[in-house]
């Protein structure tokens, strides 16, 4: 803490000594998806001036005071921007975009003021964009108040966030949807995604998130719904440091004297364990019964950790810090420049009522019965801490002609739970049961980035860009640990007994889970410009390559004993493990350690992916552009595992792919100024198995107690895509876009239950699957209405029809269990695709008193969370309605701190899933309430 | 100055990248001398074979006897299971079309037991472990062709505990008189093992198994969940006893539809019901007879009980006897959905003699309706009783004597090891 107070110090002290401004910008292309090198910039009335670089950027040193710039190009309309403020120390970014003048003889000049032109800005991308894309600048991800990629993704149409983490984006889930870091492949964090989960990226490390809803040749071709583009902060043109501080309240969740927490390691608060949670035993120790080796069995017992219940402890509030710094300093004609930016999350939940994993089924003998009878109920408390810290730091290097950037990422991440749970079980066993359950996963990501970008030829119409990325990324869940008890009341006291009863509840058990992942990503893009049908055109060709290896790994213990009458621990965990109940060879009683551990858990997996591609952006008329291209894939997968029946494979080639995937995007601009567009697309894409589905693993989970069966024989399945976009941008940032899309899908994989097999899995390839649906989207200032003029009201909905067909298995499964008066449709809805998804907010922005505020709502349709499995009925997300209110104030002279105020969740909603069934009332899956939160932060810029 | 700041950061990069490593984890040696392996049994067993009694066979992990083959096993010959939980458990399946020819005598029976047994050649017990020893290797799982009442009246189902990758763990069928060889003097010593969550094999697990198949004096010890368990199926099984099992002894689900005749349960510290059973599971009905029981109870145990009646069982009762049972150890009717097969006459109950109880112990419950989810008892919304005028307690009275003898013939157990340690 001292030593950010003198961080603080120092930073206030080196203030105060230059005295100019800057103004700093892009000048874009309006003509291609692209930026335009060396533009004029020119101060009107002087002769101070510059021009765009390269990369179409440009920086001018300025006294303070009030300025119009005038950007020409030769062959473009010239373009000036009025009343640009420029402040001492300040860097004020004007991004503009510039349009042919096709045909047109006289000069013409656009006069706009600043303001207008940075809100402009913000759409330009998205406007000029030959794919179908969403952008969320970092400017409106503080606006929604977002501290993650995750919850500041939503906004975007079209997409809907699952369990707080993980991206849908047109109702398609972690197998349709590809999240990627500065354009490559980063490792998935969730021994059982695909994809990446997005909570973990602070806002802090962004410069903006892109969501490209259209495949072209230059993309990866296994994505369907969308790529979200996590694109990491950019080298700030000056001297720049911010520091910000937070603090969040929920009066469910803190200051609780109950919250649950399980034992501590000394880091824990730094996102990782010290070590205290390591298994205690060599991989390469044998665990022998008592029967054989009992002195043996004792000792061993002995280093484990005794502690395996929740404990009671008063609960924290939330609070997260954050710094950045950047410069770029002259070195001769060439730029240097750095950034690194920090960021500390401590997050902590307390849920006293949380229901989860209930299980209802639908009356078997009876198919008269409508109502759903309940297997399971279980509902207890949960207490989590989340500690979340990423660290960026890069360097990027200039040139005249070139650019060089090297970029490292850090995200460490430590998730402590505790829970209790009572669960009663009335069908397949009928008992009574306490679980105390604790939790610590720690995830952490290390992300390099090289990469360099150069324009070539006398007439600079070649750009070479190339990346190279390695990632490795952990997951390690740490000694996870369970301790049923089953709970017998008396009938004539009510006087509860608690035993240990494996047959009944459960065997106490504790477990280890390490997923490793490594990626090496390359990439290399070339652009040629040349002139095709007398207009400019692009041919654009490059590849890439991706090489991933994982390696997961279970141990499993678990703790039963011997003659010993567990009944006397009055149902406390610790006393399982305590000194005098480990196992004691001389009595031979008391509970000991067994090893449980079996090969078909672990498996160890690679996959490559070699691309090509070759695209041509060209236009045929005034009015028509268009990109055609093709993509080639090579896709080998290479596994090694083996299954309980002993069946091995080692480095075996399960897959091994070569495809074409031919793309086409057609803009049609209906008017000059081109801010009417359709946009028509089509693109081939795939969806692949991931590492764990095409594999032998048979994988059993304790906690939703379901085996996973791998599916080595899984084909990847093909998707054809298409879309129509109809766009219209208006003046202050007015927009409007039509979108529908239609997708249909070859052989798609799906999670399907295995009809004899109750509780296990296999992916398959099932009958093909249609997925359809239209998107609207509106901004728009209201200063149409007087006096309105910083208000503006932003919607977007989305309406997403899916049809799968059934596996053989579920249909029969399901035939077999309608009720009386049912019938079967031929096709269900796509697991995880809600049928609606729907965002409304209103910004209120002032920039003259610095007040800004938002009201937000968000929400989503319900949505199949679990496909039914025979006689267990479907389960079913029902709407959350999030209402959310920013309000900020920026304050100082130089508006360079900003103090804001946000509440999460007005309407106190529950988030609730629910079993349905034909006729039959809800039956409750889970449900808990994620209370009311007050957060207020600050921060400051230097 | 920027220096520093940048250092802040790099010390505290540093620090994340460090994880502490513990080095206390050294080996601790384990050593014993391994039991000399005479002759192994591991994998798949294709063809016909016949292990002879002139070696201790061991059985490593999953074997499974498949392709229509038998597996001959001559009278006297122990087989001792490696230890191993979940996926690595040692267990002997005979797959549907596959049959098992264990045809031991009373003086040479044949014996399944753990590795850690010390029990030789020749011999009939070993002296280091107890009824208690349990959960050391898997069980023995004989599957057929036989009909089995599948829930959506499936006719094929995956046994617990083999995941549904192995297809050698299905059972069931149309064949009720299907055949899947012989079992005649076997003890089951010191087994059940983990399979999955709550879920651990059963000493025998008979599924799907057809009437010309013969069981028939069956000892099960020590076992970790049921002693004995049958899905379905159709065999007859007589001479039973189960010694010392941790849930229930006998366990009859998805409508078995034989005859259980002179068997006996002998409950054991930690033991639940004497008798489980469970109806059908889908529309096919099919009815047990249970005749000439005998359950053993003790005080010790915390859910000791005579028998449960679940989930639209359906069945005959008769020729049971039971003794030594705590004072409010009961059987019981689980829900309306049973006691309206009481009423209908699907289960029936005949010559129960009890010693030290009488009537009292037959009971009647009701199933929860509303409000279950809670841990709020109180609001609770349950079933009605609906045997009424008289009670079932009652009507109980028609069938319940008090005594001292009756149910099963135990003298058809003297060839067995709970014999050999005093414990009928």
């Amino acid at each position: 803490m001292k030593n950010t107070l003198l961080v603080v110090l120092l930073f206030l002290s080196q203030f105060a000594f230059s005295q100019t401004g800057t103004v700093t910008g892009t000048v874009n292309d309006g003509e291609y998806n692209d930026v335009l090198p060396f533009a004029n910039i020119i101060v009107k009335g002087t002769q101070t001036g510059t021009t765009s670089d390269f990369e179409g950027k440009y920086t001018l040193e300025l006294k303070p005071g009030t300025y119009t710039l005038a950007y020409s190009f030769v062959g473009y309309q010239s373009k000036e921007i009025t009343d640009i403020i420029i402040s001492e120390n300040e860097s004020t970014a004007i991004d503009v975009t510039l349009q042919a003048s096709a045909g047109q003889l006289d000069e013409v000049i656009i006069t706009t003021t600043a303001r207008k032109n940075t809100e402009a800005a913000v759409l330009s991308l998205q406007k000029n964009s030959i794919n179908l894309m969403d952008g969320l600048s970092l400017e409106s991800i503080k606006k929604s108040g977002a501290s993650s990629v995750a919850s500041a993704v939503k906004n975007v149409p079209g997409v809907s966030i699952q369990g707080g983490k993980f991206v849908y984006v047109r109702g398609l889930g972690d197998r349709y949807t590809k999240s990627i870091l500065n354009g490559v492949d980063v490792p998935g964090l969730d021994p059982d995604r695909n994809t990446l989960q997005l909570d973990i990226f602070p806002s802090q490390i962004l410069e903006n998130v892109l969501v490209i809803k259209s495949a072209t040749a230059d993309q990866p071709a296994d994505f369907t719904g969308g790529v979200v583009d996590i694109v990491t902060k950019d080298i700030p043109s000056r001297e720049e440091y911010s520091l910000s501080i937070g603090a969040s309240y929920n009066s469910d969740f803190h200051f609780k004297d109950n919250y649950l927490v399980s034992d501590k390691s000394n880091t824990d608060f730094l996102g990782f364990d010290d070590g205290t949670r390591e298994n205690p035993l060599s991989p390469l120790q044998e665990v022998p019964l008592p029967q054989q080796n009992g002195e043996v069995v004792e000792a061993i017992t002995q280093r484990f950790n005794p502690i395996l219940a929740a404990q009671r402890e008063k609960s924290l509030m939330d609070f997260k810090l954050s710094a950045t710094a950047g410069n770029q300093y002259e070195i001769g004609d060439n730029k240097l420049g750095f950034l690194a930016s920090l960021s500390y999350k401590n997050e902590t939940t307390y849920f006293d009522e949380y229901v989860d994993g209930q299980i209802y089924r639908k009356d078997e003998t009876d198919k008269s019965n409508f109502e759903l009878l309940a297997d399971r109920t279980q509902n207890g408390e949960v207490g989590n801490n989340n500690v979340l810290i990423s660290g960026l730091a890069g360097l990027s290097f200039k040139t005249e002609r070139s650019k060089y950037r090297f970029n490292v990422l850090h995200i460490q991440n430590g998730e402590s739970e505790a829970s209790i749970f009572r669960q009663s079980n009335f069908i397949i066993s009928s008992n009574q049961v306490k679980k105390d359950n604790l939790i610590y996963t720690e995830r952490a990501i290390t992300n390099g980035l090289l990469s360099g970008k150069h324009s070539l030829g006398s007439e600079n119409d070649w750009t070479v860009e190339w990346k190279l990325s390695p990632t490795i990324a952990r997951i390690d869940d740490k000694d996870f640990r369970v301790t049923p008890f089953r709970v017998t009341t008396n009938s004539q006291t009510g006087e509860e007994t608690y035993t240990i009863e494996p047959s009944e509840s459960g065997v106490p058990s504790r477990f280890y889970r390490n997923l490793e992942e490594i990626n090496l990503a390359g990439k290399l893009d070339i652009v040629k410009t040349h002139s095709l049908f007398g207009y400019d055109a692009k041919v654009k060709f490059g590849g890439a390559y991706t090489y991933k290896q994982r390696d997961f790994e279970v141990i499993k213990f678990s703790i039963p004993f011997l003659n010993f009458p567990s009944a006397s621990l009055g149902g406390d965990p610790n006393l399982l493990l305590a000194d005098e109940n480990v196992y004691d060879p001389a009595t031979n009683s008391g509970f000991y350690i067994r090893q449980d551990s079996n090969d078909s858990d672990s498996y160890d997996s690679e996959v490559s992916v070699a691309a090509g591609y070759l695209s041509e952006e060209f236009k045929v008329t005034n009015w028509f552009n268009a990109i055609l291209g093709v993509r080639f894939e090579k896709f080998d997968l290479i596994y090694t595992g083996e299954n309980q029946n002993g069946t091995q494979l080692i480095d075996a080639t399960v897959l091994d792919k070569s495809d074409f995937f031919p793309s086409a995007n057609l803009i049609f601009d209906l008017n000059e100024d081109g801010d009417e567009k359709i946009r028509a697309s089509y693109a081939r894409t795939t969806a692949r198995p991931s590492f764990k589905e095409a594999s032998l693993a048979e994988i059993f989970d304790p906690i939703s107690s379901t085996t996973f069966i791998g599916n080595i024989n899984l084909q990847p399945s093909y998707i054809n895509n298409f879309d129509l976009r109809f766009e219209k941008y208006g003046e202050n940032s007015d927009f409007f876009a039509l979108s529908g899309f239609y997708k249909s899908f070859n052989d798609p994989i799906e999670l399907s239950f295995i009809r004899r097999a109750y509780g296990q899995y296999t992916p398959l390839n099932l009958g093909d699957a249609n997925v359809f649906g239209g998107e609207i989207e509106v901004r728009k200032n209201l200063g149409f209405i007087d006096g309105l003029q910083d208000l503006s009201f932003n919607a977007n909905f989305s309406l997403i029809e899916s049809q799968q067909e059934y596996s053989d298995d579920e249909r029969e499964g399901r035939l077999d269990n309608l009720r009386e008066g049912e019938t079967l449709d031929d096709t269900r809805q796509l697991q995880g695709q809600s049928p609606y998804l729907i965002n409304v907010g209103l910004n209120y922005d002032n920039e003259d008193t610095g007040w800004q505020g938002g009201l937000f709502y968000n929400t989503q349709g319900k949505t199949l969370q679990i496909v039914g499995a025979g006689d267990v009925a479907d389960v079913y997300t029902l709407p959350f309605h999030n209402v959310k209110l920013n309000i900020s104030k920026t304050l100082g002279e130089n508006k360079n701190s900003t103090i804001s105020l946000q509440f999460e969740n007005l309407l106190d909603d529950d988030v609730e899933s629910v079993y349905q069934s034909f006729g039959a009332e809800d039956q409750i899956y889970s449900k808990w309430n994620p209370g009311q939160e007050i957060s207020l932060s600050y921060s400051i810029r230097f | 100055m920027k220096k520093f700041f940048l250092s802040c950061i790099a010390i505290t990069a540093t620090i994340l990248f460090v994880s502490c490593s513990s080095d206390d984890n050294d080996i601790i040696a384990v050593d014993d001398d391994p039991t000399p392996v005479n002759a192994e049994l591991k994998g798949q067993i294709t063809e016909d074979f016949t292990l002879t009694n002139d070696v201790i066979w061991t059985l490593d992990g999953r074997v499974t006897v498949t392709n229509g083959a038998t597996l001959t096993i001559d009278p006297g010959t122990i087989i001792k299971a490696n230890p191993g939980q979940e996926a690595d458990a040692s267990v002997l399946i005979i797959a549907r079309n596959a049959k098992i020819e264990a045809n031991g005598t009373a003086s040479e029976p044949i014996i399944f037991t753990s590795t850690a047994d010390n029990i030789e050649l020749g011999q009939t017990a070993g002296t280091n472990l107890t009824e208690n020893d349990r959960g050391l290797w898997g069980g023995l799982i004989v599957l057929g062709n036989a009909r089995a009442s599948l829930s959506g009246d499936a006719t094929e189902n995956q046994i617990e505990g083999i995941p549904a990758s192995d297809s050698n763990g299905l059972y069931g069928g149309t064949n009720n008189a299907d055949d899947s060889g012989t079992l005649n003097y076997i003890s089951i010593r010191h087994g059940g093992t983990l399979i999955g969550e709550g879920n651990e094999i059963n000493g025998l697990t008979l599924g799907g198994v057809g009437s010309a198949t013969t069981v028939t004096n069956i000892e099960v010890v020590g076992n970790v969940d049921d002693g004995i368990e049958w899905f379905g199926g159709s065999v007859n099984s007589s001479n039973l006893l189960v010694w010392s099992q941790g849930d229930d002894g006998l366990d009859i689900d998805e409508a078995y539809s034989g005859t259980i005749s002179n068997a006996a349960v002998i409950l054991g510290d930690i033991s639940d019901h004497g008798m489980e059973i469970d109806g059908p599971a889908g529309s096919l009905e099919g009815r047990f007879t249970l005749d000439g029981i005998s359950l053993f109870g003790n005080t010790i145990t915390e859910n000791g009980e005579y028998a449960d009646l679940r989930d639209n069982a359906m069945g005959t009762l008769r020729n049971i006897y039971a003794e030594g049972f705590k004072e409010s150890a009961d059987v019981e009717l689980d829900n309306n959905g049973v006691s309206q097969n009481f009423l209908d006459g699907k289960i029936v109950f005949q010559n129960w003699v009890l010693n030290g109880a009488d009537n009292s112990v037959f009971v009647e419950k009701v199933g929860c309706l509303e409000n279950c989810d809670d841990d709020n008892d109180d609001n609770d919304v349950l079933e009605e009783l609906i045997i009424s005028n008289p009670s079932f307690t009652e009507r109980a009275a028609n069938w319940t004597t008090t005594g001292s003898t009756g149910g099963a013939n135990m003298s058809v157990f003297s060839w067995t090891f709970a014999s050999s340690k005093g414990a009928l």
